[in-house]
């Protein structure tokens, strides 16, 4: 019976410890969310950021909804990629690419501080993530190019193609 | 996100204060449960058991064969379940660390695909992009980390 009771004990002060330790960061962490939010420093750095998707060859309009999810998160930032793609019109190459963008990299800011409460290093978690969603992004694009030219050029490739 | 003029304001603050409880609310009533369960079957076989099961698949990312039971929660239920098991395991900077980073790029796998497909893409993809890259960036970060 004591040792039912030792188990138990060491759950609940272990359980509570752990959710204490990220409490004490992601309160204050969604406190300074709100303050970006409200000033309108969220708006500039979306604004700041988003000519940076022309390197996958998207609408500069694109970059808007991908730096919101990639901060916010994915279901405020699906609200936000459903709104600008009614608004902007956004192709539906540049939302295949939010979204792959998006699944990989999402919340980035929570998600490290909480995994940081924990013990996982936070400086290697965030760049890992934002650069292989970056270069994974980056392929996808280069993916779907491919497939539209190999359409578009089926014919003269089955004329032109001697190998 | 409607178009009214936002500005700073002691409702701010509160707005950041009413997030940060909810978020802190919905991980402890995920962890706490995770915790009880991970920890009472550490004083049972169970644990064990599986430890012995996944070892050789988990040393690929230098985890130990415990580690599965964080990749199973945070894949079927999400990154809290994930973290629930992570805290009451006792696992060591670089086993949290590569956990870490494969769980961000692969959780919540039900949800989140749901919501992948609803914009238009094909689930079958997004779930083969995001388990790609937690494999190939556990590989990695195992022998990057020290």
């Amino acid at each position: 019976m004591s040792g039912i009771m030792s188990i138990i004990k060491e759950a609940a002060v272990g359980s509570f410890l752990s959710v204490r330790q990220i409490a004490f960061i992601v309160i204050p962490l969604m406190v300074f969310m709100e303050i970006l939010k409200d000033a309108g420093i969220l708006e500039k750095i979306a604004n700041l950021f988003s000519p940076l998707v022309k390197i996958y060859g998207m609408k500069k309009e694109s970059g808007f909804p991908l730096v919101i999810g990639i901060i916010i998160g994915l279901s405020y930032g699906a609200g936000v990629i459903f709104r600008s793609a009614r608004e902007d019109k956004l192709p539906k190459r540049d939302l295949y690419l939010i979204t792959y963008f998006l699944v990989c990299a999402h919340a980035v800011f929570e998600d490290t501080a909480i995994l940081m409460a924990i013990g996982a290093s936070g400086a290697l978690l965030l760049s890992t993530r934002l650069l292989a969603a970056a270069f994974f992004t980056y392929l996808a694009s280069r993916l779907i190019d491919g497939k539209a030219r190999k359409l578009s050029a089926a014919e003269s490739r089955m004329l032109d193609n001697e190998r | 996100m409607q178009n009214t003029q936002k500005h700073l304001s002691a409702d701010t603050v509160k707005r950041g204060l009413i997030a940060g409880a909810d978020v802190t609310w919905q991980l402890a009533r995920i962890v706490i449960p995770i915790y009880f369960i991970v920890t009472f079957l550490k004083h049972t076989p169970v644990l064990n058991a599986i430890s012995i099961l996944f070892s050789p698949l988990m040393r690929l990312f230098g985890l130990p064969g415990k580690a599965a039971i964080v990749l199973v929660l945070g894949n079927a239920v999400n990154l809290y379940a994930a973290i629930g098991a992570m805290v009451s395991l006792s696992l060591t900077y670089k086993e949290i660390t590569v956990l870490s980073i494969m769980l961000s790029f692969c959780h919540s796998l039900p949800v989140e695909t749901a919501l992948a497909k609803k914009i238009g893409l094909s689930a079958f993809n997004v779930i083969g992009v995001r388990i790609g890259l937690a494999i190939l960036s556990g590989i990695a970060f195992n022998l990057l980390l020290r």
